[in-house]
C-alpha cells in the first residue's frame, strides 16, 4: 500500500499536489508561509467529504498531551494520489508538517507526513515560505 | 467510437430527437481535470502564478469603475480573511461560469438534444440544450446558479450561450476566491472543442453591461485523466468542519464539534 502511494505520487506529479490543498472554504486561517512539524500518534482519521481530517495527539512543551486537528484535501482527489481510508490508523506514530493556524490554536493545513516506516506522503520536503 | 455513437443515439431515443436529427457527435468520454489552479483568468492574474484566496492576488477583467471598486472591496476582505466562499455552506452550486473553474474532476455527457457538464466537486450540473430551442423569454426567466444555456454544434465545436444567472446580485456566486464577481446581467458565449486527443478547450467571451466596459475573453483547458480514473460523490455536508460566522469569518471545528479558533479580540 505504501509503495503504491509513493508510485502514484511520482506518476501524478505536481498537478494533483497543487490541487490537493484546495477546499470548499477560505484558507485564510492558515499561515501558508510557515511549516510546523507535529510528532505524535494518530487518534482518528476522518475520511469524509469535503475534507479529510487527521486528529493527532502531540505532547506539548510542558509534556501535556494535546489533540491537533489537521485538515487535508478531499478524499476523492487524495484517493487519486494513492491515499486510502487506512493511510493513517489510530495509534500510528507519525510526523506531520502543517501550515499552522495563524491564531496559534491546535490546528493546521496538511503539507506532508512521514509514517513510522519512513514513507513520506504529500509535500513533505516543502520548505518554509514555499508554496 | 462506434459504441459511443450507438450509446448516444440510445440515450436520445426516448425523445425521438435522434431519429429526426442524425448528427455525428464528438467523443468527450472519460474523466477530465482542469489545467492549472482555480484562478478564473490565468492569463491576467497578478502576481503571475498567484493563487485564489491569497492576499492581494487579482485578475484584470475590463471592469467599469463601479465594479472595479466592488472587486477592490472584495480583495480587501480576502486580505482580512473575511471573504467566505459561498460554497462553504454545503449544497450551494458554484454556478456558471465558475463551474468551468473547479478542482477535482469533470465529465461531459453528450447526447443529440442536450450536453451535460458534470463536476465531481459540486453539486453542479450545467445543462446545455442543443435541440434548437431558444432561451426562455425575459419575462419567463429568473437568475439561477447555472442559468439558461442553449447551444449548437459547429462541426466538432460546441457553441453555447448562457444567460439568466444570479451573479453577485445577492452575493450568491463568485468566479474565484480572489473576489472576482460579475453581475446578474452577464451573458457568456462558450466555444468548446477538443484541441488534441487528451485536451478540451473552452473559449469564453463574457459580456456584462452592468460590470464590464467591453467583452472579456477567457480560455480554460481540461486534460483527460487515465481511463481507470473514477469520479466519486462529493457530499459536502458529510463532515463540514468549517462553518462561516455572520461577519464572514470561516471557523475551524475540532473533533468535538466546537471551534478551535481563538476568539477575535
Amino acid at each position: 500500500m505504501k509503495r503504491t502511494i509513493a508510485a502514484i505520487i511520482i506518476i501524478s506529479g505536481v498537478c494533483f499536489v497543487a490541487q490537493s490543498a484546495l477546499g470548499h472554504h477560505s484558507a485564510a486561517m492558515f499561515d501558508n508561509q510557515k511549516v510546523k512539524e507535529l510528532t505524535g500518534t494518530i487518534k482518528e482519521f476522518q475520511w469524509k467529504n469535503p475534507h479529510v481530517w487527521i486528529q493527532v495527539y502531540v505532547q506539548n512543551g510542558n509534556g501535556v498531551k494535546e489533540e491537533w486537528s489537521v485538515e487535508g484535501g478531499g478524499p476523492n482527489s487524495l484517493s487519486r494520489q494513492g491515499w486510502r481510508p487506512t493511510t493513517f490508523k489510530p495509534g500510528d506514530a507519525v510526523s506531520i508538517r502543517v501550515n499552522p493556524m495563524k491564531d496559534g490554536s491546535a490546528g493546521g493545513q496538511f503539507v506532508g507526513a512521514k509514517l513510522a516506516d519512513g514513507t513520506t506522503i504529500g509535500n513533505w520536503d516543502r520548505a518554509e515560505g514555499a508554496q | 467510437m462506434q459504441f459511443a455513437l450507438i450509446s448516444v443515439f440510445l440515450l436520445a431515443a426516448g425523445t425521438g430527437y435522434a431519429q429526426q436529427h442524425a448528427v455525428t457527435l464528438p467523443d468527450w468520454s472519460g474523466v477530465w481535470q482542469m489545467v492549472g489552479p482555480t484562478i478564473f483568468d490565468g492569463a491576467s492574474v497578478e502576481p503571475k502564478n498567484g493563487r485564489a484566496g491569497d492576499a492581494g492576488v487579482r485578475e484584470r477583467p475590463p471592469y467599469n469603475a463601479e465594479w472595479e471598486a466592488i472587486y477592490q472591496k472584495n480583495i480587501e476582505a480576502v486580505k482580512k480573511g473575511l471573504f467566505p466562499d459561498p460554497i462553504t455552506n454545503c449544497g450551494i452550486p458554484h454556478g456558471f461560469p465558475r463551474v468551468m473553474n473547479v478542482p477535482d474532476v469533470y465529465e461531459f455527457a453528450i447526447t443529440p438534444p442536450q450536453v451535460w457538464i458534470l463536476t465531481e466537486n459540486g453539486p453542479n450540473i450545467q445543462r446545455i440544450y442543443t435541440d434548437g430551442r431558444d432561451h426562455l423569454k425575459a419575462e419567463d426567466r429568473w437568475g439561477t446558479y447555472s442559468g439558461d444555456s442553449t447551444g449548437r454544434w459547429e462541426g466538432d465545436t460546441l457553441v453555447f450561450d448562457t444567460v439568466a444567472l444570479k451573479g453577485w446580485s445577492e452575493k450568491d456566486t463568485i468566479l474565484d476566491r480572489t473576489g472576482l464577481v460579475l453581475s446578474d446581467q452577464m451573458h457568456v458565449v462558450t466555444r468548446m472543442r477538443k484541441i488534441d486527443a487528451n485536451t478540451l478547450e473552452a473559449q469564453m467571451t463574457l459580456e456584462d453591461p452592468k460590470a464590464l466596459t467591453k467583452p472579456w475573453n477567457v480560455t480554460k483547458r481540461y486534460r483527460k485523466l487515465p481511463p481507470s480514473t473514477r469520479a466519486y460523490d462529493y457530499a459536502c455536508g458529510e463532515n463540514n468542519r468549517n462553518p462561516v460566522t455572520e461577519d464572514g469569518r470561516t471557523l475551524t471545528l475540532g473533533s468535538d464539534g466546537k471551534p478551535i479558533d481563538r476568539p477575535v479580540k
